[in-house]
């Protein structure tokens, strides 16, 4: 085996897999290029070596502060996971809320509208428009009925309070004419 | 009662958890080795202790990006090197980066006058990125594969760099007789 097929540096290193360091140690055997070689890089290593390692100069350390830590709502809102499944969550509800909630919408489908020409479009439209303004009345009709009622009551009301608040001040009327009589011609007089 | 020494998945697992105090323990186990790296790295103590800082507080905060807990030296190493290079990208030009050191200018900081001058000297003398192989290899002890993942390049470029760097080391740290030469 030549000595350019041979890894020594690697199997210095300790790279080498059981095989190919049992084919380099062979090598060593016959090559003393390559046994130089290896001695030279235990040299150097062991030079290496001599640099001693450096103390560190300060600890390294970090401190838990009860004070800074952030409170459970906090950690929530930072937590940007959490505050997307917030978020879908709260997304889905509100759809599902919707969805049970709003009046069902008769829904006109693309090939059906397709299907139609012009005429029948327009004719569609005004339909479901006349409908609209139907219920729209309707409404506004049934409101002001409504209303009609409330002012009626009220005005029978305030009526009915306004005919006691006579017959109170007619009858206060009759007591002072009365009382009045009396002191212009006094009982035993008559 | 079962004894048992605590495993850096062991304080890994709680630090994700807040634990504030299991990763202090973790950080003990690791700090002189990412630290020597570091100031080997770029030369400078004090550079050295800030980036430290930095790597473990990036370390913390991305915990439980940390898939294996088994690959932990190669993930803090791996941020220890950006780190690294983000600051000698900051105090250099692009193109020099990867260019030799000078001398001059890094003997006078690189190393305390105290160590074993030839030694650091023949460190100086290689490239960033040859310097950085030697110090995950030998100093650190990482395979190949381990090299690949914390630089984030392939086996064969780390190959290539270590042994150019091994045989300047060799030529300065461990030369050949006169007369052989």
């Amino acid at each position: 085996m030549s000595c350019s097929v041979v890894d020594v540096k690697a199997y210095f290193l300790g790279e080498l897999e059981k095989r190919d360091k049992a084919q380099v140690e062979s090598h060593l055997g016959a090559c003393a290029e390559c046994r130089e070689e290896l001695e030279r890089l235990g040299v150097m290593r062991t030079a290496l070596e001599t640099l001693p390692e450096e103390e560190v100069p300060r600890r390294i350390a970090f401190v838990s502060d009860k004070v800074f830590e952030p409170r459970w709502w906090q950690a929530i809102w930072r937590s940007g996971p959490a505050m997307g499944f917030a978020s879908a969550a709260l997304l889905a509800a509100a759809i599902l809320v919707h969805g049970f909630t709003r009046p069902p919408v008769t829904m006109v489908t693309e090939r059906q509208v397709a299907a139609m020409d012009a005429a029948a479009i327009n004719k569609h439209i005004d339909e479901e428009v006349a409908k609209r303004v139907e219920v729209i009345v309707a409404q506004q009709h049934q409101m002001f009925e409504a209303s009609e009622k409330r002012h009626e009551e009220r005005r029978q009301k305030d009526l009915a309070e306004f005919q006691q608040v006579m017959r109170y001040q007619n009858q206060q009327m009759n007591h002072w004419m009365v009382a009045s009589n009396e002191q212009v011609v006094p009982r035993g007089a008559q | 009662m079962i004894f048992r020494e605590v495993e850096d998945r062991d304080l890994i697992a709680k630090a994700r958890h807040g634990q504030v105090e299991a990763y202090n323990v973790l950080i003990t186990r690791w700090e002189k080795r990412v630290f020597n790296y570091l100031y080997r790295l770029v030369g400078q103590r004090e550079d050295a202790l800030d980036l430290s800082q930095d790597v473990f507080l990036k370390a913390y905060q991305n915990l439980k990006k940390l898939e294996d807990p088994a690959k932990f030296a190669g993930w803090l190493f791996r941020i220890a090197h950006n780190e690294a290079y983000s600051l000698l990208r900051k105090n250099r030009p692009e193109g020099e980066i990867t260019a030799e050191l000078k001398t001059s200018e890094a003997s006078g900081r690189l190393y305390p006058v105290e160590l074993n001058l030839t030694v650091a000297r023949a460190l100086e003398k290689l490239t960033p990125d040859q310097r950085e192989a030697v110090l995950l290899k030998v100093y650190q002890g990482f395979k190949f594969e381990e090299m690949a993942e914390i630089l984030g390049c392939p086996i064969s470029t780390i190959k290539s760099r270590l042994y150019t760097a091994l045989d300047l080391l060799k030529q300065t740290l461990a030369p050949m007789d006169v007369e052989e030469a």
